[in-house]
Parts: structure tokens; sequence; C-alpha cells
């Protein structure tokens, strides 16, 4: 910023809005970090160390937080005894099925809906993002009757095809920006050379492959991080970490040690996915609208 | 045709000079088409249309097919266990004028949704700010960023296990600080409200961030520079130059989260599901429980078309927004847009 270059002379009203402003941030900090932080903890702790709290007003105590004696039984107990190998496998299989089936069916529509010009072009682009912003809830009941009337319910196929309604139109939506960035006459060149409409497509692919790679990220995120489709559509035999996870909260017996585990367990992978893809996050996000 | 002569020689000239240059023609070597729209070829549209229609036939499948459905079933009273449905002349649409919860549940989602948009975008805008062009960005956003990812079902079990009465530590927090009572922050119906707010700033802030990030990222030097020759401080730079040129980008912002209210209700479900006393119990929770509590098929579907009407002119506006061209040579960095 020009400011920078500014020579800044440290006056009192500027000593005292540096130290808000990092005071500021450093709240902002522990209120972000500080839930992740009690879960990662607590999924390590007895349940006897974990429902040890302080007296009201003690804030000597808040030490408690970190004094326990680490257990990974919770963790034993989620995968030998719980079956939460299976439940990671199938959000595994689910949310990059669903990837890959909407980058491969997304692409090539965003390709033919960026290349091609038609009357109402512009109404069935908007028809097609309005079945993502749809509210979930408002149509479970149907697409449930209709997953049902196909067998689909309780099956691997059944929940990546439920993945596959949010993140088709997704796809179609984001690939379209990446194709409209890439010049038409690089496929007339290739057409010129002999090429055919596909193999002249196969020439731009790897114009667009950065952001589709990303985008693949994106939409294991959202298939892997859903709960309402899991809980509906994959009822019975295809289970994802999050409904597995809600399964623990029994009206008697909340077994908190195994919820915070399972929680460790679902948000760490998307943890590092975020780092990977952070630069692609915000137009990922914002439909599109926004580019960094 | 002096070629013509050549090759058939002299005195012979029923031979057609066609069928002389295909004789001439070797074969096995491509065939090339003179004519001139042969090099420009308009493209195929037939092409294009086969290339989109797995994904459009796949999209009217879940879309259009499960809305008429919709709009069939809010028409009736959906027998349960094979009673057959019954017209009931738009009954389950007159009834919003008398039902109380229908008429709370957009009240609450709208007070919610406007509680959480000022908390996010006032949190998020000072923190863009901050962070913007400081020698941390890059890792200070990072960390941000990271209850984004989680799966709002997660987050909604760790946040009711921190607002637990008895062993929660945002609970012991609280009556440390002596801003709560006895009762636990969701058991409370005045203070619920302000426990989702606090989970939806927690989980959100950061996307206002980065997207404001990006925005300030394309607030022009030479701007900044002319006013602050012309003596403005900081503060009047911010709000003079770089406020309207994120302005565009804020709106989107403020739009998207407030769909996303509308469509993900997996937190409120785990923490609250509506209550204590209906005091969170905005519209989607309504229209889960009356679905899948109750089983009020109709009456849910009718729900579902007024949530569904509301969101669809939201998102009109959203694509208009992104539509803008003056907004478009800002946002995507190129002319044609």
């Amino acid at each position: 910023m020009a400011s920078r270059e500014i020579a800044q002379y440290p006056t009192a009203t500027r000593r005292v809005l540096g130290v808000a402003t990092i005071l500021f941030v450093a709240f902002y900090l522990i209120w972000t970090l500080l839930p992740l932080l009690i879960m990662f903890l607590s999924s390590f702790k007895d349940l006897l160390d974990a429902f040890q709290l302080p007296a009201t007003g003690d804030w000597g105590g808040a030490a408690l937080l970190f004094t326990f004696e680490p257990t990974t039984k919770h963790y034993q107990n989620l995968f030998l005894d719980l079956n939460f190998g299976t439940y990671l496998g199938n959000s595994l299989i689910a949310s990059l099925g669903s990837a890959l089936v909407s980058v491969v069916l997304g692409s090539t529509a965003a390709y033919a809906l960026s290349r091609l010009d038609f009357r109402g072009k512009n109404d069935l682009f908007f028809w097609i993002i309005s079945t993502r912003m749809a509210p979930v809830v408002a149509v479970l009941v149907p697409l449930y009757a209709i997953f049902r009337s196909l067998d689909l319910i309780g099956t691997l196929p059944g929940l990546i095809l439920a993945y596959t309604t949010f993140n088709l139109p997704f796809a179609i939506w984001i690939l379209k920006g990446f194709f409209d960035n890439v010049p038409y006459a690089i496929e007339e060149a290739a057409m010129c050379d002999g090429s055919t409409r596909l193999q002249a497509l196969r020439m731009i692919m790897p114009l667009v492959a950065p952001g589709i790679g990303a985008f693949i990220v994106l939409c294991v995120l959202f298939g892997w991080n859903d709960y309402l489709f899991s809980s509906i559509i994959g009822s019975g035999g295809a289970k994802t970490l999050p409904a597995a996870t809600i399964a623990l909260v029994q009206p008697q017996n909340i077994q908190w040690g195994s919820i915070m585990a399972a929680g460790a367990v679902t948000t760490v992978p998307m943890l590092f996915l975020g780092v990977l893809i952070r630069r692609y996050l915000v137009a990922g996000l914002t439909m599109g609208a926004v580019r960094e | 045709m002096t070629d013509q002569a050549i090759n058939t020689g002299a005195g012979r000239p029923a031979v057609s000079p066609q069928a002389v240059v295909d004789a001439a023609r070797p074969t096995g070597v491509r065939q090339i088409d003179y004519r001139p729209d042969a090099f420009n070829p308009a493209p195929s549209r037939r092409f294009y249309f086969l290339m989109m229609t797995p994904s459009i036939v796949l999209l009217a499948g879940i879309s259009i097919y499960p809305f008429i459905w919709l709009i069939y079933m809010s028409l009736h009273t959906v027998g349960e266990a094979g009673q057959p449905d019954v017209w009931n002349d738009f009954k389950n649409f007159t009834r919003f004028a008398t039902d109380g919860k229908f008429q709370n549940g957009w009240l609450l989602l709208i007070k919610y949704s406007a509680m959480c948009m000022v908390l996010e975008v006032g949190l998020g805008v000072l923190l863009a700010v901050i962070l913007n062009r400081s020698k941390l960005e890059k890792f200070l956003v990072t960390i941000i960023l990271m209850p984004m990812m989680m799966a709002p079902i997660i987050a909604g079990l760790v946040w009711l296990f921190l607002y637990n009465g008895a062993f929660g530590w945002y609970h012991w927090l609280l009556q440390s600080i002596g801003i709560l009572g006895p009762t636990s922050v969701l058991g409370d119906s005045d203070i619920a409200m302000f426990g989702l707010v606090a989970v939806d700033v927690w989980q959100w802030t950061p996307l206002i961030t980065l997207i404001t990030l990006a925005g300030l990222k394309r607030v022009p030097q030479d701007q900044l520079e002319a006013n602050m020759v012309d003596g403005a401080g900081p503060l009047r730079n911010f709000i003079s130059v770089a406020l309207p040129n994120i302005y565009p980008f804020l709106l989107i912002a403020v739009l998207l989260r407030f769909m996303d209210n509308f469509r993900f209700i997996d937190a409120i479900l785990i923490l609250t599901g509506g209550g204590p006393a209906d005091a969170t119990n905005m519209l989607p929770v309504y229209l889960f429980d009356v679905s899948f509590q109750y089983f009020k098929l109709g009456r849910g579907a009718a729900v579902a078309l007024t949530l569904l009407l509301v969101t669809i002119v939201l998102g009109m506006v959203l694509v208009k927004l992104f539509e803008d061209p003056r907004r478009k040579i800002k946002v995507h960095g190129r002319e044609e847009g």
C-alpha cells in the first residue's frame, strides 16, 4: 500500500491502534482455534478428564484443559468396535465418485455452453444454477421417492447420485468460466490441422486442468461434509462419517469421547485439502463470482 | 484450360475437367474440399447439444420432476400409509394466515440471518483490512479459514459440547465473565438464538474475510494515493475509496450467506432442533419437522414452495449481480467479460 512508502512517525494514537490491532487478531485467532483445539484435546481424553471443569470464576483452573492422561481408546473404539473404517470408506467413495461424475458430465456440458450460442441460453443457465440453490429440505421428500423407486436408497451409487445433484450444477457453472477463458482460436487452429472436434477439446484440456483439479477437491469437500443427504438417501447401507457420528448421539448416552474423535477424523483430511486449494477457495465458494 | 489440354492430349475435349481432377488425385491422401465454407465450418450445433444432453437430462430428473411433485403435494392432503391423496381447495396455503409457527418461522429466519450478516460482515471486513498486505497474511488466512472446512453437523456437535451446562468450556467461560445465568446457553429461550448466531459467525466469517481480501486486492492504488495527497487519513481512505470498490463483492457474499442460511440447517437441528419453546424454530427447521416428524407432506410441500420462491428471487438478484457489466470488468479483471 502506498502508505507504507510514506514515513510514519510513531505517534501515541498510532501506537494504541497498533496494540489494539494485535489484540484483536490474537482474540480472533483464539476464538477460531479454541473449538477445534477442545475437539482434538477431548478426543484424546478419558471421559472423566473431558468432563472436568474448574469452578465458575476460577481462571487458574483453565489449566485443567491441558492436564490429562492422553489415551487413544476413543479412536480404537471407533475403528475396532464401531466400524468407522467402513464409514470412512463410504465417505471417500461417495464424495470422490460424485466429484468425478460431476466433473466428467459437467465439463462436457460447460464446454458446450461456453462455445455455443442459442436462444434461451441464459434462462437455461439460470435454471442449472437454481437447482443448486434450492433448499435441500424443500426437495428432500420427492427426491427420496424417486430414489426409492430406482432402488437406490442405502446404496453407494445412490449416494453418489445424490451428491451429484448439488455438485453437477456447481461444476457446470464454474467450469464454464474456465472454458470461457480459453480462446476458441486454439481449437480452430487444431481443427485446421485436421483434428476432429473431440480431439480439439482434448487439446485445450491441459489449459483448464489446474482449475478442474482444484474443482474436484471442492466437490469432494461438499460431498464429504454433507449430512442431510447421507442421513436420508444413504440410511441403511451407505452411512458416511457425518451420519455415523450423529448416530453416536443417543438420548440417554451421548458418547462424547467417541464423537470428538469422529469429529477429528472427519475434519482433519478437509483441513489439509483446504490448505491445498486455498487459491481456488474463494472462486469455488462464491460460485465463481469472485476470483483471487 | 491449359492443364486439361496437357493431360488429355489434343483433340479429345470430351473428358470433363472434374473427371480429370478426380483421376489425378492420388488415393490414400486426405481429400480437401475447396468450397470456401469448408475452411470455416459453422460450429456443429448437434455436437454441442449432444455434449450437453446427459447433464441436462440428469438435472431435469432431479429438479423439474420433484418440483412438479412438490406442487402436486402442496395442493392435496397427502394420504399416509396407502391412503389416497385428497384435493383440499388450497387449504395448505390458506392456513398460512393462521399458522403462527409459519409466520414466526419466517420472522426468526430473517432475524437470525440479519444478526449473522451484521456480525460476519463487520468482523470479516475488519479482519480483511487488517490482514491485507500484512507480512503474515498467507499464514493467518490459512488458520482463520479452518472452521469453514468443517462439516456443519460436526461443528454443531462440537459447539453442543462447548455449550453443555455441566461440562462445556464455553458455558464455564461465559459464566466466569458473568454474562450467563445458571441456565445453559441453548436452554434459555432468550439467548439460544445468540448461541446459534455465534456458531454461524465462527464458521462463516472467514468467507467474508476471503471475499473482502480478494476485493481489496483490486482497489486502484492511484485512487488511494490521490486521496491521501488530498489529506485523507486511513479511515477516510477506507470509506471513500476502498469501500465503494469492495461493495459489489460484499453484496455477493451477503446474498450467498443468506441463501446458505436457508439451505443448511444441520447445525441448528443438532444444537436446538427449534427449541426451547420454538425460540429458534426457523422456517427450514419448521419445514423439516412438518415433513419428517409429523409427516404432513402436503403442508410441508406448501411451506417448501414459499421457501423455494424466496430462494429463487434471491438467486435471480444474485445472477443479475454476476452479470452486471460494470462489476464484471472489475471482478474478472478482463474487459470482454
